[in-house]
């Protein structure tokens, strides 16, 4: 067996075990972020359509479980998407992974939906509109710990706290509604959703430990 | 108000400003305090992450027949617009970047309007209804009347310091006064103090001088 090939195997071992000792960061990214990569450096249609049908239907299904109709789902998906596609070259792996910066997005376009329906604004040419906060640390393999932290804590929540932890994302008249219906003052409501994103941040920090 | 309710009031700032549900005005208050504010970086870092795999988590729900068609065609037949560049100078340097956008470089140092002694104003346009904006200049040791807020105000320090009845805030530091808090900030000696404040409604000054400019400023 020549050097070569035990390097080869070496360096297939490291891919599979997932662990992050790879000197190549790349292979610790989701797919979704090598496809999202791909768009940027190489306009790659078939890379788009791959994170299309990933994240159209899911992107559109949480906007209607945080209260948007289905025609203003459609609608922010399909303009979230032509911003993806537009954007795909500032996407930075180490500071979001592609659900972050996709979600954020998608928040931006909602921003814009509601403004424009409400009153009409100058357009926002903001630079910091497709920012994520930059850490100091910024890494990839630490943006991926913190993902996979988040990911594993949702899915251990119990069901009332998960719930709690959605309601923080729903349009602001999700929350008078939910005031109404539980006959809570608005500021309760508020409250209430902040411990839970609090009890989570502290789950978060423990698993650091 | 006190550090432990401010500290309540800006959590929940921070989660408005990442749900996408606070006005303009607060938006990009917010938006300049993570510029300046490590430590709420890292919170609105955290509620990003959470509403990405909140999304991603999501059961998928099919988009309407031809939907990529459609968008492929727009992306192939749309001149792929400029994404506009914000003309940003950094002469406003005291200015963090997400406000320079709507303060213009040029009328941004004459547009100071004397409400006081040691203290100016000038007015933010949003565009917006909800939340009226305004920078405020004080000059070192110099104060603002005691005065009191007919809405809830949040105040981010640009610049330079101010104490009041509540606790010291210097640069990135937000201020939160409820609807009907009294509070009377003096500048730090140091320096000039400028602060960008949203409120939802008309302050009230609240001391003899205060109730005089309260005609002024109107």
């Amino acid at each position: 067996m020549n050097l070569r090939v035990v390097a080869e195997l070496i360096s297939s071992l490291d891919i599979s075990m997932g662990s992050g000792f790879s000197n190549d960061n790349q292979n610790n990214l989701s797919e979704w972020d090598r496809l999202l990569l791909r768009v940027g450096s190489d306009r790659d249609r078939f890379a788009f359509k791959k994170l299309y049908e990933h994240f159209a239907p899911r992107l559109k299904s949480f906007l209607l479980r945080i209260g948007s109709d289905m025609s203003a789902a459609e609608e922010i998906c399909q303009e979230s998407m032509i911003m993806v596609w537009r954007r795909a070259e500032t996407f930075n792996p180490d500071s979001a992974g592609a659900s972050t910066w996709i979600f954020t997005i998608a928040r931006n376009k909602r921003i814009d939906k509601l403004r424009k329906d409400n009153r009409p604004l100058p357009d926002l040419n903001d630079p910091s509109f497709f920012q994520i906060p930059v850490d100091k640390s910024d890494d990839i393999l630490q943006r991926l710990e913190e993902e996979k932290k988040i990911t594993n804590a949702l899915k251990n929540l119990p069901p009332e706290q998960a719930k709690l932890i959605l309601s923080a994302y729903y349009e602001e008249k999700s929350h008078r509604k939910i005031a109404d219906e539980t006959n809570l003052p608005l500021g309760t409501v508020k409250s209430r959703i902040r411990l839970a994103i609090n009890r989570l941040r502290s789950q978060l920090e423990e698993l650091e430990g | 108000m006190n550090k432990q309710n401010t500290l309540t009031l800006l959590e929940s700032l921070l989660i408005d400003y990442a749900s996408g549900s606070l006005p303009l005005a607060l938006e990009v208050l917010v938006e300049s305090h993570i510029s300046m504010n490590p430590s709420s970086a890292r919170s609105i870092r955290m509620l990003l992450q959470i509403g990405g795999a909140l999304m991603e988590n999501s059961d998928p729900i099919s988009m309407s027949e031809g939907s990529f068609k459609r968008l492929m065609d727009e992306i192939d037949g749309g001149q792929d617009e400029e994404i506009a560049k914000s003309e940003v100078s950094n002469d406003n340097n005291k200015l963090p970047l997400p406000l320079r956008n709507f303060i213009s470089e040029a009328t941004f140092p004459k547009n100071w309007r004397r409400i006081g002694i040691g203290l100016s104003e000038q007015t933010v346009d949003f565009g917006e209804e909800l939340g009226n904006a305004k920078l405020y200049r004080i000059a070192p040791g110099f104060g603002v009347p005691s005065h009191s807020h007919d809405g809830n105000e949040v105040s981010l320090v640009l610049a330079g310091g101010f104490t009041d009845e509540y606790g010291s805030y210097g640069p990135g530091d937000i201020s939160i006064q409820e609807t009907g808090a009294v509070h009377k900030p003096v500048a730090d000696a140091d320096g000039e103090c400028i602060v960008l404040a949203v409120n939802e409604g008309p302050i009230v000054l609240t001391s003899p001088v205060g109730r005089l400019l309260n005609m002024l400023i109107k």
